[in-house]
């Protein structure tokens, strides 16, 4: 096992009347136990030259190894952690970042499709649970520009 | 305007036989600006005692507003490692936070009921929760009909 810490820290001081500040820690551990996740893909770069759409994240074997997937019917259960930046500093380019099928239709809310989570724009990350499951784990990234365009993902799984 | 700034961390010194230090800060802008986001649902923290899907933040689109973009933060501040809540978006499910977990993620819903953010607790005897949008959409109703 390894213990890997993720802090975050939000803060305003003009969001609301009074000053934000937001921090939290977690360990990353596995699923339903007090021990650590020990397995990582490693940071990935990306670099990214056309708008099309590209399975950034796919589920199954991979070469860094086959990452525990939350199974639907609870067989196996995981806590796997995404983490995705924009490396870069433009505040008008941006990398749309979905879920689900790669091949499947956009937001069609029928367990079958693609959802759009949001846009990461210049200098933008974000870290999510990841459950691996296939095709509707994918995680996608479409770039808004062709112009080349860096994006940095790790997983972290059991 | 406002400003908002995020920060990560992600450390270890022995996932690697080198150390990993990831660090990482950002301000919270309007879609394709560098003007702040300047309304937030608030960190709202409730003690969920019935695992029924709930959503934090209801939308009803209909009236959009310019640079629309948005920021969503959860955290399962349960202490019993065994409990978790699935965290899903319309019709998927995202993953699963655990007791301490915590996610942070954009946010770009584009209609009701298709995107919008699912909470499932695992448990009904109780899980404290925690979350929290910033965000400037013209429609997110705390109190909203939606499923």
């Amino acid at each position: 096992m390894a213990t890997i810490n993720a802090t975050i820290n939000v803060t305003s001081t003009d969001l609301t009347s009074s000053p934000l500040t937001l921090s939290k820690t977690m360990t990353m551990t596995k699923a339903g136990t007090k021990t650590g996740l020990e397995f990582t893909s490693g940071l990935v770069t990306r670099k990214l030259t056309s708008v099309t759409q590209i399975d950034l994240v796919p589920t199954g074997a991979q070469v860094y190894g086959t990452p525990t997937v939350n199974a639907a019917d609870g067989s196996t259960v995981s806590a796997g952690k995404l983490y995705i930046k924009n490396t870069g500093s433009s505040s008008v380019d941006f990398v749309t970042i979905g879920l689900g099928d790669a091949t499947g239709g956009e937001e069609l809310d029928d367990g079958s499709s693609q959802i759009t989570l949001g846009k990461l724009y210049g200098g933008e990350w974000m870290l999510i649970p990841y459950h691996g499951l296939a095709n509707v784990g994918d995680v996608l990234a479409k770039p808004s520009t062709a112009e080349p365009m860096t994006i940095e993902w790790m997983l972290f799984f059991e | 305007m406002a400003t908002t700034t995020n920060t990560l961390l992600l450390e270890s010194t022995d996932l690697f036989d080198d150390s990993l230090s990831i660090s990482n800060t950002s301000t919270c802008y309007k879609a394709g600006t560098t003007i702040g986001l300047d309304q937030t649902t608030g960190l709202t923290r409730t003690y969920v005692t019935a695992t029924t899907q709930f959503d934090p933040f209801p939308v009803v689109k209909g009236t959009t507003n310019a640079n629309e973009n948005g920021k969503v933060y959860i955290a399962n501040l349960s202490e019993d490692e065994t409990e978790f809540i699935t965290v899903g978006i319309g019709d998927l499910v995202i993953g699963k936070l655990y007791a301490g977990d915590f996610m942070w993620m954009p946010w770009s819903p584009k209609a009701q009921h298709v995107n919008d953010i699912e909470i499932t607790p695992s448990v009904a005897t109780g899980m404290n929760i925690e979350f929290m949008s910033i965000h400037n959409f013209a429609n997110i109703y705390p109190n909203s009909a939606d499923s």
